[in-house]
């Protein structure tokens, strides 16, 4: 994103694993973290600590990024941002979409986690052919 | 011209029959089938056991195409085999099972048909036994088969079409056996080797044609690279270098052990790199070797090597180049000049290129 700034868009949507016991909290754990500014430090935190990603362990990283505890609780057992997660998952089964990470760029489908380069390449064809 | 095309073929046996006997003298290692000349495609060898049928080839598409063989349905075969990839995944290391990862790269399925042995390691002796494997494997789509006959079978669809194509029930090896019918399919042909194999002295350009006598020559590529798969089907430890994921990452190298396992090798626990066909026979002479793989369309199918630790075709070039991996017993330096490299490489990537192949996706039942 650095190297693109001002030139693309990164467009985030939930996909949380139907057979993996936390997903779905963790989805709500780094909406609610987003609601106070730091959904890319709650991102980041996450994979890193997965799968230690049960309820007691989120707040504890909501305390290691030095968020509003209290708000981020409330937020995760109300399941608060539960509709916007589940109209991503929707959205993911309507696209015909089963992998995660899944990427498109520009309509262009990509699955897996892969080298920057590979996206770098794709991303540089389709700023060329926006141009055109 | 035909009898003189066949004459220089003899020609070029004989001396290559020459070549050999002058690098067994030579070398510690030599494969032992050698034949120095590529052949063009000509027909699909095809199984007595498992003769092609187009039902069969239309019900194996499906189910190469259908969720229900991996055990969370988020997987089929084509996601590790993507059409439109060249049914390859274009990673390094193949995608694997969620919360799993693989430790092997997805290598290609064009021209399967061809090979006489499957998986890096050869486990598997047809490709119908190969279908299984990854169905099975706890890393790629940890099915249970038994389960998954059941599955198949109560789709209406699916069990009229195995009653028609097989005159009988649903069972995992006729799962399997439809699988293999529609691999048989992807095949490269009518590639520019192919044309000019069969008398079309203008298929390569003059890069590709310089490039195609250095494969047959200096570049000793078609040592291992023959036949019209451009594959020997033979295995050869040439001590590829690691690639750093497989230690860096404790999943992969959970994977790698949990192979290792249940292969029963007794010290799979502190097991750091791939063993390659070790793993399968045992012998030392195996440790770490890979078969060969097919060249064809080897243009579109990067990451290189059994572990996709090369992104380019330069740097497979300069592996070979230099001799190998270190210690290797099966290659010396080839001291190949930039311009050979380059004439080389634009043989693999114009030369191999077949007609592309279109696949009509099928509608999963």
């Amino acid at each position: 994103m650095k190297l693109y700034k001002g030139k693309i868009r990164l467009i985030i949507k939930n996909y949380p694993y139907k057979y993996r016991d936390f997903s779905h909290i963790a989805a709500e754990a780094s909406l609610a973290a987003r609601d106070q500014g730091k959904f890319w430090e709650m991102h980041d935190l996450l994979l890193r600590k997965s799968p230690q990603l049960d309820r007691a362990n989120l707040i504890r990283y909501a305390q290691e990024l030095g968020l509003d505890v209290k708000r981020f609780t409330d937020s995760i057992d109300r399941m608060k941002h539960s509709s916007e997660i589940e109209r991503d998952k929707k959205l993911a089964v309507d696209l015909d979409l089963y992998n995660t990470p899944t990427f498109f760029i520009n309509g262009r489908k990509v699955i897996g986690n892969r080298p920057f380069d590979y996206f770098k390449e794709i991303i540089d064809e389709e700023l060329k052919n926006a141009k055109r | 011209m035909q009898r003189d095309r066949k004459n220089d073929r003899r020609r070029l046996r004989l001396r290559s029959s020459i070549l050999v006997l002058t690098l067994v003298l030579t070398l510690a290692f030599v494969p032992a089938s050698y034949a120095s000349h590529l052949e063009p495609f000509k027909s699909v060898p095809i199984p007595p056991a498992n003769p092609q049928t187009p039902e069969k080839v239309e019900l194996g598409k499906k189910l190469f195409f259908d969720r229900r063989l991996s055990g969370d349905g988020t997987m089929s075969c084509a996601t590790c085999h993507n059409p439109e990839q060249a049914f390859t995944d274009g990673l390094d290391i193949s995608l694997s099972y969620p919360t799993t990862k693989n430790w092997r790269n997805s290598p290609t399925l064009i021209n399967v048909a061809f090979h006489k042995s499957f998986f890096y390691d050869g486990r598997a002796s047809t490709l119908e036994d190969q279908a299984l494997f990854p169905m099975m494997s706890a890393f790629e789509m940890n099915k249970n088969l038994a389960y998954l006959e059941e599955q198949i079978r109560v789709v209406p669809e699916y069990a009229d079409s195995f009653r028609r194509v097989f005159g009988g029930d649903v069972t995992k090896e006729r799962i399997a056996m439809a699988i293999a019918a529609f691999e048989r399919t992807l095949i490269s042909f009518d590639s520019p080797l192919d044309r000019y194999l069969t008398g079309d002295t203008s298929a390569l350009s003059e890069g590709a044609a310089k490039g195609y006598r250095i494969f047959e020559g200096k570049g000793k590529c078609a040592d291992c690279h023959n036949g019209v798969n451009l594959s020997d089907d033979r295995f050869y430890a040439l001590n590829v270098p690691e690639n750093p994921v497989l230690l860096n990452d404790p999943r992969v190298t959970a994977t790698m052990r949990f192979v290792a396992k249940v292969y029963h090798y007794a010290d799979y626990k502190n097991l750091k790199e791939d063993p390659g066909r070790f793993l399968i026979t045992k012998k030392r002479a195996d440790w770490k070797a890979f078969r060969t793989p097919t060249l064809r369309e080897i243009s579109k199918t990067a990451p290189y090597m059994h572990n996709g630790v090369f992104k380019t075709l330069d740097e497979v070039i300069d592996f070979f180049d230099e001799g190998g991996g270190s210690g290797n017993k099966v290659l010396r330096p080839l001291n190949l000049t930039p311009e050979e490299k380059k004439n080389l490489k634009t043989f693999l990537t114009e030369a191999l290129t077949g007609k592309e192949i279109v696949i009509k996706y099928p509608e999963v039942p």
